[in-house]
């Protein structure tokens, strides 16, 4: 191939020159350009090497389908790998670069897999590899898993950044009436037709510019223009380089823009691409028709491109692609194309297997009728093609010409990829030898091309009736066709017997032999053909191959082309990037985040956060020098000695309204709540339907028909949805309403012997919370000195004297400025979340490590809680047998037989010399306790702790190996009367 | 009383940020404001929507997904049973419309939310980042209201004649908030 730019011509900026590398070479390109074209001016031949024969590659095409031109835009962390060259549009600075070839792709050590070629057929790693004797002879597949990772390394495409993406993505939804899929002259005319009727249109165009086929016609240029011009007046929402890459349920369409990928340096604020979710009334879509190619010996040489992208690279881009032209065809299609390289200086001769008999072309071009190609000649370039002409079922050869460059076409096939995505399954059409779209009752209708329309008025007629129809005035739809004389069929071209490389699937290297050892060895289904020899897989998805494929097996089958049936097309139709798919939801946006009403105040005073299900919560407040162990073995030693206050704003709060709210609890909660006072907090314990644990909390009662719940942090959506689902389908003749209030209030735990003291201290006058007057469980109203209102609750989770303060969310750091200084003269501190699990753990306190599901109310010792005298939720099967053994894991503490040592939380329980297995038990939560001065856990084991009283138990900690001897002792290890927290 | 503080505190600051000259984005807070929920039972929806469209000062109870606004007050009705009466001023909790159980339940809600203002010309498609509703004057006009998700996270949407309103849980405030900067980076923004 010798390419070369004109000196006029095309769509390109002359006055805008461009620099651009690829492997490592600097060359010029204009404003206007793709990097394809860029570099086919620049007469780079060699851009790639395929997928598994290492066979050199360049540019077979202008479009989406690229299959030779495959390269990797980018470098470190922005680059991207199997980027199609006639895709990229071109801009100062691009750097890409050849994949799949090492050293570089015109010089690639791989190509050595081509001497083997002939051992590397369809299956040829399975049946090679997988069992391979003697090593795995009845061994199955153990040594493959090794094969497999040499045997990926060596095949493959590119390779991506390592790195962290830098850049951003966006998701966005969008509506509108019509979607249009396509700017070529049926797409403009059905946006424009639906906008002028006044419908909100959007017109998607995976170029960066709008007319599709009609952009390399110069002839066409001003009727394209207005098309354009009037969209824009029109209000019509165009999207250029944007690929509609799925159609989903209820006229939903995927969209990718590409928004800086084109952008030499773009702007931080922008994101790279956009992922486009846009819900249409109706769509269409004006997607165009891909020519095919056809398989013969060495079709994939570089110098061997479809047609229509030889006029495209000519007219749009100023390039003549070859100067000694073969044009193979066997339809109208390439007339034009021929006319147009001829004027431009090329010799050019056109080999048409059909025999028409009368020529209108132009003399200075060469018509060789009945005549197909047989074989390139050339390796890394085109050198001259064989022919063969057709006799009878066989073919003979029929001379050669020397030549730089061979167009072929080879039909046409509609783009029929995304009504497909719909289950519209594309029927065959004989007479146009191509894939039509399928019916589909879905408002989704096709136009020009993408409906097997040749003709350009035609196209535009279509996109018209295609609009008309999306506005609901049905009428017939137009027929398709449109040549003067008749395509005939061509798939493969060989003589009888002959060895070749022919392919079908390029991007794959599938060739017309591989199906038909697939055919051969019993994959008749058009399915399994598709999955043994990966024709149309990866990100071709059929568009080059797929129709060859199947005419190849229909012809080994014995059978017509729709009798051997089609694959279904799957999304997406061109390749998303995963930015796009995650869009925002990455790094501290992969969720949201959840923070206490205190998240400001805690961290200016010193809190460290963790990570507590969406929360972030203190989890230790470090003086200087201070490491977390210090720290909140510090924090727990404080509250137990004066007091500690600790953000507890997270857990979960729901408002229980109603004159039916005391029968509703009493209903989920496995205690009585019926007659709890009011004024008066009840701990309760929920269970699910089966009889397990579902949760556990306080509840309040604030008047006759209100209730505050509490709940875990970790539970407290679940369980709002569990009481929404009760009222709503069992019991929904109680009037009750719950509300979520979570973050409607900030709430603190002021908990130790001072915590009297100190909250007594901050109260409005006249207000009292002395042992009398709000006794232990008592909750009321109450009035900070600076004149907040609350709640306060005497209840305690660390066994101390404790209460909870609850104030407005807006108030909580007000709250906060009038506790803690008084906190601070009383000798106390803010504590953590690992300090809250010490003084849990010491006093036995179960939270969700310990309510993980798979425990009763017996196992978790509270058995006795649960009520005789009514039904609850869970009440009956939480007696079932297996519920109620006595050897079910039961809820202990732990301490280390030697008081140096420590143990692992997740560590198993086993009997002394019988580590194996589950174990007897497991550890839920250790720290080291100042109370005892040792290392403490709590967790479960069979029988619970009476059953191994006296008895030496292994804490094995089988992923760390570690085993500790530890003794079994009662979950209530801290001050078990509970002296401390009535005090 | 001492004042409210916002859950977007930390971003309370003015902030303006152009792109392409343009300010695509305007977002401010009514950070003082109540909000009343009041619940009726199927056989009081009646008698309870006047409680709440008198409490509101509206002519009439909405119907689901929309609101009404009367001076600084908006009244939504954001569930079959419940409407939320809202306004730009802060409410003591004693002045809570009294309201037997056997009527309905009445729950103070003020501090539970952080109530976004956003407009600008890129208001909308901002939101549709997030919000896969039809945002468009046709399809959600002035006094429309929807109970929707944004990043996984509930919130109560609706609009009025100068900019879509959106009710955030306290808690999420500022994750959400960050983002919408974030992506409104690309309009332009400004903060006040």
């Amino acid at each position: 191939m010798t390419a070369r730019r004109l000196d006029h011509g095309g769509r390109i900026n002359r006055a805008h020159p461009l620099s651009f590398t690829f492997d490592g070479n600097t060359f010029r390109g204009y404003k206007g350009d793709t990097l394809a074209s860029a570099l086919m001016a620049n007469n780079e031949t060699v851009l790639g090497r395929s997928f598994k024969y290492h066979r050199p590659r360049g540019i077979m095409s202008a479009g989406v389908e690229e299959s030779g031109a495959i390269v990797t835009v980018g470098r470190d962390a922005s680059r991207e790998p199997n980027v199609k060259a006639p895709m990229q549009e071109l801009y100062e600075g691009l750097s890409a670069e050849g994949q799949n070839a090492w050293p570089n792709v015109r010089f690639d050590l791989g190509a050595i897999n081509g001497l083997f070629s002939r051992f590397f057929a369809a299956g040829f790693y399975y049946k090679t590899f997988m069992g391979l004797p003697p090593f795995e002879w009845g061994h199955g597949t153990r040594l493959w898993m090794l094969y497999e990772k040499l045997i990926r390394k060596a095949a493959g495409m590119g390779s991506a950044s390592r790195e962290p993406d830098p850049d951003c993505y966006d998701h966005v939804h969008a509506f509108c009436d019509v979607l249009v899929v396509g700017s070529g002259p049926a797409g403009l005319t059905a946006a424009l037709t639906a906008a002028e009727a006044g419908r909100d249109v959007i017109l998607v165009e995976q170029d960066f510019e709008l007319g599709g086929d009609t952009l390399s016609d110069p002839s066409r240029e001003i009727e394209r223009a207005q098309l354009v011009d009037a969209l824009a007046k029109a209000g019509v929402r165009i999207m250029p380089r944007t690929t509609a890459f799925g159609l989903y349920d209820h006229g939903t369409a995927g969209l990718l823009e590409r928004v800086t990928d084109h952008v030499a340096d773009p702007a931080d604020q922008l994101p790279r691409q956009r992922f486009w979710t846009v819900r249409s009334d109706a769509t269409i879509l004006a997607t165009g028709a891909l020519e095919r190619s056809i398989a013969f010996d060495n079709n994939d040489r570089p110098g061997v491109m479809t047609a229509a992208a030889a006029r495209s690279y000519l007219n749009r881009f100023g390039v003549l692609p070859g100067q000694k032209i073969v044009i193979a065809t066997n339809n109208d299609s390439v007339h034009h194309t021929a006319v147009a390289l001829a004027s431009a200086g090329a010799d050019v001769t056109l080999a048409d297997i059909r025999k028409h008999g009368a020529s209108d072309l132009p003399a200075d071009i060469e018509l060789r009728e009945g005549v197909a190609p047989l074989k390139v000649h050339g390796r890394s370039g085109v050198e001259a093609v064989a022919f063969a002409s057709a006799s009878g079922n066989n073919w003979s050869a029929a001379g050669q010409t020397d030549c730089d460059l061979l167009l072929v076409s080879g039909g046409w096939s509609p783009v029929v990829n995304l009504s497909s995505h719909r289950g519209a399954k594309p029927a065959w059409n004989a007479e146009l030898a191509c894939f039509l779209p399928g019916l589909t009752n879905e408002p989704i209708y096709h136009a020009g091309s993408a409906a097997g329309i040749w003709e350009y008025e035609a196209c535009k007629a279509s996109g018209e009736w295609a609009a008309t129809a999306a506005l609901g005035e049905a009428t017939a739809p137009p027929q398709p066709g449109g040549w003067s004389t008749p395509i005939k069929p061509l798939y493969e071209v060989r003589l009888p017997e002959a060895k070749t490389k022919a392919f079908v699937d390029f991007q794959h290297d599938v060739t017309g032999d591989d199906v038909r050892l697939a055919q051969q060895e019993g994959f008749v289904s058009v399915e399994h053909l598709k999955r043994y020899t990966t024709l149309g897989m990866a990100t071709d998805q059929g568009k080059m191959g797929n129709v060859i494929g199947l005419a190849l097996m229909a012809d080994a089958l014995g059978k017509d082309i729709p009798d051997a049936g089609t694959t279904r097309f799957r999304p997406p139709y061109t390749p998303v990037s995963i930015g796009a798919l995650a869009g925002r939801n990455v790094g501290h946006h992969f969720k949201p985040l959840r923070r206490t009403p205190l998240h400001d105040w805690n961290l200016k005073h010193g809190a460290t956060m963790t990570e507590a299900g969406p929360w972030h919560r203190p989890w230790y407040f470090a003086k200087t020098g201070e490491v977390i162990d210090e720290a909140y073995v510090r924090e727990a030693s404080t509250v137990r000695k004066t007091v500690g206050i600790c953000d507890v704003s997270s857990l979960g709060k729901i408002a229980v309204q109603g004159p039916d709210a005391a029968e509703f609890l009493n209903r989920v909660y496995s205690n009585g709540f019926a007659k709890l006072p009011i004024g008066k907090a009840r701990y309760g314990i929920m269970l699910r339907d089966d009889g397990f644990v579902m949760d556990d909390g306080t509840t309040w009662r604030l008047g006759e028909t209100e209730f505050l719940m509490t709940t875990t942090t970790t539970n407290a959506g679940k369980v709002m949805v569990f009481m929404e689902e009760l009222l709503q389908t069992r019991w929904p003749d109680l009037k009750v309403h719950v509300s979520s209030v979570s973050d409607e209030w900030a709430a603190v735990s002021v908990a130790g012997p001072k915590a009297r003291a100190t909250i007594a201290a901050c109260l409005a006058e006249g207000e009292y919370i002395s042992n009398e007057a709000l006794p232990f469980m008592g909750v009321r109203k109450i009035t900070l000195a600076n004149g907040i209102p609350g709640l306060i609750a005497r209840i305690s989770f660390s066994g101390e004297l404790a209460y909870e303060l609850y104030v407005p969310a807006g108030h909580g750091a007000a709250m906060m400025d009038l506790l803690w200084p008084e906190a601070e003269r009383q000798g106390g501190c803010l504590y953590g979340l690992e300090a809250l699990g010490t003084l849990r753990i010491e006093k036995g306190h179960v939270t969700g490590a310990e309510l993980d599901g798979r425990v009763t109310i017996d196992d978790a010792g509270l058995g006795k809680m649960a009520s005789t005298k009514k039904p609850f939720i869970g009440s009956a099967l939480r007696q079932r047998p297996d519920l109620l053994r006595h050897d079910r894991p039961q809820l202990v503490g732990i301490f280390p037989k030697n008081p140096g040592q420590t143990f692992k939380g997740g560590a198993i329980l086993c009997a002394d010399g019988e580590v194996s297995g589950f174990g007897e038990g497991w550890i839920t939560g250790v720290t080291h306790s100042p109370m005892f001065g040792h290392w403490i856990g709590i967790g479960f084991i069979s029988g619970g702790h009476t059953a191994w009283a006296g008895k030496t138990v292994i804490a094995s900690d089988l992923t760390r190996s570690e085993d500790v001897e530890v003794e079994i002792v009662s979950p209530h290890m801290y001050d078990p009367e509970g002296v401390k927290m009535h005090g | 009383m001492v004042d409210r503080q916002s859950a977007l505190a930390a971003h309370r600051r003015p902030q303006q940020t152009s792109f392409d000259g343009a300010t695509g984005v305007s977002f401010s807070e009514v950070w003082a404001f109540s909000l009343v929920q009041i619940a009726a039972w199927p056989e009081t929806l009646h008698s309870v929507g006047v409680t709440a469209t008198k409490l509101a000062g509206c002519d009439a109870a909405p119907a689901p997904g929309r609101a009404v606004f009367e001076g600084t007050r908006t009244l939504m009705r954001v569930e079959p049973l419940k409407w939320w009466v809202l306004s730009e001023a802060p409410q003591d909790a004693s002045s809570l419309p009294a309201s037997e159980a056997s009527q309905g339940a009445v729950l103070d809600l003020s501090h539970s939310r952080t109530w976004l203002r956003v407009s600008g010309d890129k208001a909308a498609p901002l939101l549709n980042h997030y919000l896969p509703i039809n945002l468009s004057d046709r399809a959600f006009p002035v006094g429309s209201v929807a109970t929707t998700a944004m990043h996984h996270i509930g919130v109560t949407l609706w609009r009025d004649e100068d900019a879509f309103n959106i009710l955030l849980p306290r808690s999420l405030a500022s994750s959400l908030f960050e983002l919408f900067t974030e992506s409104s980076s690309q309009y332009g923004y400004k903060f006040t």
